[in-house]
């Protein structure tokens, strides 16, 4: 900790700092490096991302992709002749809908009872954060106090097993 | 004679449990402590009833005795005797039967461990918790769900075991370890109950549960990892882990008991968060019973459902019985269990458990949801949905990083509060490694960002453990310990401190190794004839010789595929399909080849025809052996944890405070008795 008007106090901040400033610099250079798009997907990567997001049919969890039954065989091979065909995504996608069900699609849709299963887990997160923040807030509120020696026979007492009835 | 022994002992445990109940009920009614010191003992009885039905059903597996019903669905003359042995947890029935042999068994640990103190109403109370599960389970095998039913025309050879159950030794490991960390989440439940009902409230309970919880935290993290490896080496579509609904409801509680293995630590040493982990243990039960309802109820069609059977509705009932009471006496006792603390600063040890807590609850969230939508859309809307590893990637990949970074830093942490001066320097030389690793990684070619983070954060957080463990060291030396002795005197001097970091070194094997092989394996699948030879990813496949093995247990048709990488020849794998009899179809079993950075994984897609053609799948895998690794150490570090700490030992020095240097908890006389060793 160093005092604001101290020279040496700032340096010596500026010093422990550094190195983080350094280190922060060389990991967003590496994940904006990483997360540039690299050009166009080729048809064998995009039969693959589709495979991947259909489910096999006479699986029970695995994807087109992973399967190795006949019918997610059949499916990989149906999936690159739409690609080569020039078909998009969605319409690949809206043929399989139509053809399996909408079970096919190992994804829960983005509407109706499907947005529950999307946003639930975030609604959990963002209201825990939430509560987080205003707790410490709370807590950051309170004076702190000494505990007096009463406080710590409490103390003692809630803890050895709760209070007694 | 072997059906009449184990309804035997199916009976006797029934009555014995119920006896342990009236009577431990009736000595706290009287306040006698009599009966309380006979009620614990039908604990005993309990496992022996137990153990007499298992060896009456195992009896009867090994001689075959198709009489009974289970054994002529489950096994077969020809099946081998460790898959006969296994058959009793090949379904439902024998399942139900080994868990309520592990449920005794605990059960009798509980009376043994505690019975200098049966006259205490909490080990009272929670034997009496005990056997009302026990009851419910025994009660279930006597009823719908009895694997001692008897066939009056008894088959000439039994059906046999589901094929991919007899086709690898790890059937005989993953789902008795698997139980026995489902079942011994029965203990710490059991004393939450204890606790609420007794209204004593404070950390006892957690002190005397500790090990317990360790010890089923830890089957269980083995149980999950091989099932991975089961389906790794047997299922043979080149991946460890599909989302499905039986895997889920096996990591389900596991992630609740991570939270609650951490979160207690935060109750032992500030006395906090009382409700929330007595919710946590609550849940976490909840969802082992909800993991068997899932399991073997067949509501969920999936690949471990081998069995549908009546008792979905027992579950059901018995999840609703649990849930509704333990939240009512939550909510009795919620005057009790507020808790006058507070957390003095967002950046100290005890808040990163806070949020650990919130990552670990998010992460059940997700898996609860992904695995029961499927059900509510079919329920409610009446739509067939999937819901498989697209959806749990999205949501689980950004939590687990969280839960990396946040393991790499948080050890660093020192309680109450902290300068950002002291964190900054324990922290600089594990992030140097990080950011070392992550950008060698990139110069090497990787462009994944996931697994750039992935392998920075990991490389952050052995940086860290490393730190830990050379100041523990460099403290045990100074006390002038030779060097050969002072690791394990530093793991001596705090078990629980070292116990967790190396849990946590395998936490980082297995988040690289889930990163590595999900984002940078490839997969292809060639047609080859005899003699020819095909090239993947530098390595040369060539297929040798057809073979066909035939056993009474199964017939096998073998592709001998030679691997070699330039001129070193790596070995040849034999990839198979298998046709059991009464099996509609063939079984692939595949092959591979281990190795430290990359498997190579072979599988038959289409069994080599008359005219030697073949279809082989060759998936390159990179890094899957640090997952098995990373178990190994798990199950080391939780192994060490429950070391007893030497006393005489200097423990981990005051810049890296731990959990081991907490004050005693209670000094109540009944917690003395259970500190003793």
């Amino acid at each position: 900790m160093s005092d604001e008007r101290d020279p040496a106090g700032q340096t010596a901040t500026w010093r422990s700092w550094a190195p983080w400033v350094v280190i922060a610099v060389v990991v967003i250079a590496v994940i904006a490096w990483a997360a540039q798009p690299r050009g166009v997907p080729t048809p064998a990567e995009r039969a693959r991302a589709l495979a991947a997001q259909l489910r096999c049919p006479d699986c029970e969890s695995l994807s087109a992709a992973d399967a190795q039954t006949s019918s997610a065989r059949a499916i990989r091979r149906d999936l690159r002749e739409r690609v080569a065909e020039g078909q998009s995504d969605a319409t690949i996608r809206q043929a399989y809908v139509e053809r399996y069900g909408e079970a096919i699609v190992l994804e829960p849709e983005r509407r109706g009872l499907g947005l529950l299963v999307w946003g639930l887990p975030v609604a959990v997160l963002g209201a825990g954060a939430l509560g987080l923040a205003l707790a410490f807030r709370r807590w950051r509120g309170l004076e702190r106090r000494h505990a007096t020696p009463d406080d710590e026979a409490i103390v003692r007492e809630a803890r050895r097993d709760g209070p007694t009835p | 004679m072997r059906a009449s022994l184990g309804v035997l002992g199916l009976a006797l445990g029934s009555v014995s449990a119920l006896l342990g109940i009236v009577v431990l009920a009736w000595g706290l009614r009287r306040n006698d402590a009599r009966f309380l010191r006979m009620g614990r003992r039908y604990a005993f009885v309990l496992l022996s009833a137990s153990a007499l039905s298992v060896f009456a059903m195992e009896w009867a597996l090994i001689t075959h005795d198709f009489s009974i019903r289970y054994v002529a669905e489950n096994n077969a003359r020809a099946t081998p005797l460790l898959f006969t042995i296994t058959g009793l947890w090949a379904a439902l029935e024998g399942s139900i039967l080994l868990w309520g042999l592990v449920l005794a068994g605990y059960l009798a640990w509980m009376a043994y461990r505690f019975r200098n103190r049966a006259t205490d109403p909490m080990v009272a109370w929670a034997m009496i918790v005990g056997f009302v599960v026990a009851l419910f389970f025994f009660a279930l095998m006597l009823g719908p769900a009895n694997p001692f039913q008897t066939l009056a025309n008894p088959p000439a050879d039994g059906r046999g075991p589901n094929p991919l159950l007899q086709n690898h030794p790890l059937m005989a490991f993953h789902p008795p370890m698997l139980y026995l960390g489902y079942v011994g989440m029965t203990v710490p439940f059991a004393f939450a109950v204890a606790a609420l009902v007794t209204g004593r409230l404070g950390e006892g309970w957690l002190a005397e549960t500790r090990r317990a919880t360790l010890v089923a935290w830890g089957f269980l993290t083995v149980g999950i990892i091989l099932g991975a490896w089961w389906s790794y080496e047997v299922l043979g579509w080149g991946g460890y882990w599909a989302w499905d609904p039986v895997e889920n409801a096996s990591l389900l509680p596991w992630l609740t008991a991570t939270a609650f293995i951490h979160s207690v630590i935060v109750q032992e040493r500030r006395g906090m968060l009382r409700v929330w982990n007595l919710s946590l243990i609550v849940a976490t039960f909840c969802l082992t019973i909800l993991g068997t309802f899932i399991t073997r109820s067949g509501v969920i069609d999936s690949v471990h459902s081998f069995t549908e059977s009546p008792i979905g509705g027992w579950l059901l009932g018995f999840l609703a019985v649990v849930t509704i009471g333990s939240v009512l006496l939550i909510a009795w006792r919620g005057d009790r269990l507020r808790a006058p603390g507070r957390i003095d600063s967002p950046v100290s040890r005890e808040a990163a458990f806070l949020v650990n807590n919130l990552l670990f609850a998010a992460l059940a969230v997700v898996v609860l949801l992904g695995t029961v939508y499927p059900l509510l859309a079919e329920a409610l809307q009446d739509r067939r949905v999937s819901v498989g590893e697209p959806y749990f990637d999205r949501m689980t990949t950004p939590i687990g990083i969280a839960l990396l970074f946040l393991m790499a830093a948080a050890p660093a942490l020192p309680w109450r509060a902290t300068s950002g001066e002291v964190l900054r320097r324990r922290l600089l030389v594990p992030a140097w490694f990080g950011v070392a690793v992550m950008v060698l990684a990139a110069v090497a070619g990787i462009r994944d960002l996931w697994v750039l983070v992935t392998f920075g954060l990991a490389a952050f957080a052995v940086g860290g453990i490393v730190r830990q463990f050379a100041l523990g060291l460099r403290a045990q030396r100074a006390t002038g310990t030779s060097w050969w002795a002072a690791p394990w005197r530093t793991v001596r001097g705090g078990p629980r401190l070292y116990g967790g970091l190396i849990v946590h070194l395998g936490v980082v094997a297995i988040a690289v190794a889930l990163a590595a092989s999900s984002n940078l394996s490839t997969k292809t699948e060639t047609r080859l004839e005899i003699g020819q030879s095909t090239e993947v990813s530098g390595y040369t496949f060539t297929y040798v010789r057809r073979d066909v093995v035939m056993t009474e247990q199964k017939r096998s048709v073998k592709a001998q595929v030679r691997i070699q990488q330039g001129d070193r020849d790596l070995g040849t794998y034999a990839p198979a399909v298998s046709i059991f009899p009464g099996g509609m179809s063939g079984i692939g079993t595949p092959s591979v080849r281990t190795g430290i950075l990359r498997d190579i994984y072979l599988t038959l897609i289409s069994a080599p025809t008359d005219r030697d053609r073949v279809t082989i799948g060759i998936a390159i895998n990179p890094m899957v052996v640090w997952l098995w690794i990373g178990g190994a150490l798990m199950a080391l570090g939780t192994a060490l944890a429950l070391v007893p700490k030497s006393r005489r030992i200097v423990g981990p020095t005051s810049p890296a405070p731990t959990a081991d240097s907490v004050p005693p908890a209670t000094d109540a006389p009944d917690a003395v008795a259970t500190v003793a060793p």
